[in-house]
């Protein structure tokens, strides 16, 4: 039988689906590449369905200005989510809170310190408060990826969900980032996670020792072989001048970033 | 010639037009409905045409729409005055007074609507990205808006608000607060003879026609309207946890038969209270309106 790989997430398909069935991306279009290398991240075609790891259960993606990522959990399968991203359910989806580890510390950051896992059968919808696209991210096993805060939709429960705390002082305070980053690490299994990306979200493979400097609010996610640090640049002006401040991703490894972002004010 | 029958509005016209001439849905598009039964409400068109009396709306914009409407001589709209865009001179315009003003105003409400006599050109925006839906009314139908969504009527539809009924306290004595997700009204629209409502919905807009007795739970702000024959409780979903008490996610719970609509963009709450424990381990909180056996008898279950 025909193959035909989807160059977004790698998995192998039947030649005949016009969709990926582990991530949505659309197989029949070529990819949109700018010529400094970033490849704009697969638009998910309205109603489009794909399989969540290696479940029964589907995610079917709606709505072109504010997304809606609509699940159809089969018994006993769960995801996880920030709590206020509800938008409907079915009465027979249960939800469970759970506190993630160290709370108070990502309490005092202001990151979501307890997720809700939402575990099957029944179908439940979510969305984040902002125009912008879906980015499906199947997660291989031992994969992890480093995500700006607040920007998951949703995981799939075998996905082990963390932060990482950034260092220097530089970076917590002009690396729109705050003081953590999620990290997302598949384990055992293969997983799903979904992000939200406000605007458009773009894609690039930096190799070794490559490195590109983007507005801190900007920043989407990342491998975790790639570095990054925020670096200032003078504005100039004489007494009173001001700064600037960009973040700085080094490779080896992918890099994601959003088209529309808090703009991050000179000092 | 009527044979056919516009999905979204459920009237009939002739087919001819790239557009349905009763809300603009367009003709050519195939329904996109999803496995659970949301219809994605597809959006109007730029420069699509809808014809109300002797008038006409046009709507342009596929980011942040603009309702353009050509009132003839006779024919008049009203609306609130923050989504007038644009008018001409010529466009007779004038104060719309609202009874039962202190309840508006205790509520939020505008007091005052404006009215917009033709002939000539006026134009509407909301200052959200997103979608007009333009909801023809039959005579007799009525409508129950969720506040904050309504654009511009024409004058055959009456205003009038209800009481969303949708509330719940938390605490007791001089702490006790009330909360209503949904707002305190609801405007209903009741056309007298064939009129036009038009909406704005924040992000995309999805449908629903629920059959008698089936029932949905969406987040209260989500919520765009509802026919009249839908029911409407509070449901306080808190998710289980052994060790940590949660905040109560508020949602209102919807009974068929009858249309509903809701929106992708609905406002989050502030990040501070995510998760947070608003009512304590022992707190509760209260309303009749979950309280079948008390007030009503039509909601047989309660929410385990």
């Amino acid at each position: 039988m025909d193959r035909i790989v989807c160059s977004w997430c790698q998995y192998q398909d039947d030649a005949t689906r016009t969709t990926c069935s582990t991530c949505g991306a659309p197989l029949d279009v070529a990819n949109t590449v700018s010529r400094a290398g970033w490849r704009a991240a697969p638009r998910l075609r309205e109603m489009t369905e794909f399989r969540i790891g290696d479940t029964n259960s589907t995610c079917q993606v709606s709505g072109e200005v504010v997304p809606v990522a609509e699940f159809a959990l089969t018994e006993h399968d769960q995801v996880f989510f920030e709590q206020h991203t509800v938008l409907w359910k079915e009465r027979l989806v249960s939800l469970h809170g759970q506190a993630l580890a160290t709370k108070n510390k990502r309490r005092i950051a202001g990151m979501p310190y307890a997720v809700v896992q939402a575990r099957g059968p029944g179908r439940i919808a979510l969305t984040r408060d902002a125009s912008g696209e879906l980015v499906v991210l199947p997660l291989h096993p031992g994969m992890e990826l480093d995500v700006r805060g607040h920007s998951f939709i949703a995981a799939s429960i075998d996905v082990h969900y963390d932060f990482i705390r950034i260092t220097g002082l530089a970076n917590v305070l002009h690396g729109g980032s705050g003081m953590y980053i999620d990290r997302f690490v598949a384990q055992h299994l293969p997983g799903l996670l979904i992000l939200h990306g406000n605007g458009n979200v773009f894609d690039r493979h930096l190799a070794q020792g490559e490195s590109i400097q983007v507005e801190p609010g900007g920043f989407l996610y990342k491998e975790p072989s790639v570095t990054m640090n925020t670096i200032k640049v003078p504005l100039g002006g004489g007494f009173g001048h001001r700064n600037a401040y960009m973040a700085e991703l080094a490779g080896p490894g992918r890099v994601g970033i959003q088209s529309m972002y808090v703009h991050h004010h000179t000092d | 010639m009527s044979d056919y029958v516009c999905p979204y509005c459920r009237l009939g016209s002739d087919a001819s037009a790239p557009a349905c001439p009763n809300c603009g849905a367009p003709v050519d598009v195939r329904e996109i409905r999803d496995k659970s039964g949301w219809v994605e409400q597809p959006p109007i068109k730029d420069q699509a045409r809808i014809q109300f009396g002797r008038s006409q709306c046009q709507i342009s914009g596929n980011y942040v729409p603009v309702a353009e409407m050509s009132l003839a001589q006779g024919d008049s709209v009203y609306f609130s005055h923050h989504v007038l865009l644009w008018t001409e001179p010529g466009t007779q315009l004038a104060a719309r007074q609202m009874a039962k003003g202190w309840d508006r105003r205790r509520a939020g409400m505008p007091l005052v609507m404006m009215e917009a006599s033709g002939p000539g050109r006026i134009a509407f925006s909301d200052d959200d990205p997103g979608e007009v839906i333009a909801v023809p009314l039959e005579a007799g139908r009525s409508l129950d808006v969720v506040e904050h969504h309504f654009l511009v009527a024409t004058s055959a539809v009456t205003y009038d608000w209800i009481r969303s009924g949708i509330w719940f306290t938390l605490g007791t004595g001089n702490e006790k607060e009330w909360f209503h997700p949904l707002g305190t009204f609801m405007d209903r629209f009741t056309a007298n003879e064939h009129g036009l409502l038009l909406l704005h919905a924040r992000g995309n807009a999805f449908i629903r026609d629920l059959d008698d007795g089936e029932r949905i739970y969406v987040a209260a702000r989500a919520l765009i309207y509802k026919d009249r024959s839908v029911s409407m409780n509070v449901h306080l979903e808190r998710p289980s946890s052994v060790n940590h008490h949660w905040r109560l996610i508020q949602m209102v719970r919807l009974v068929g038969p009858g249309r509903i609509a809701i929106q992708s963009k609905y406002g989050f709450e502030p990040e501070e209270h995510w998760a947070w424990n608003d009512i304590g381990p022992h707190g509760t909180w209260s309303n009749w309106n979950s309280q079948p056996s008390k007030w009503r008898p039509r909601v047989e279950d309660r929410e385990p």
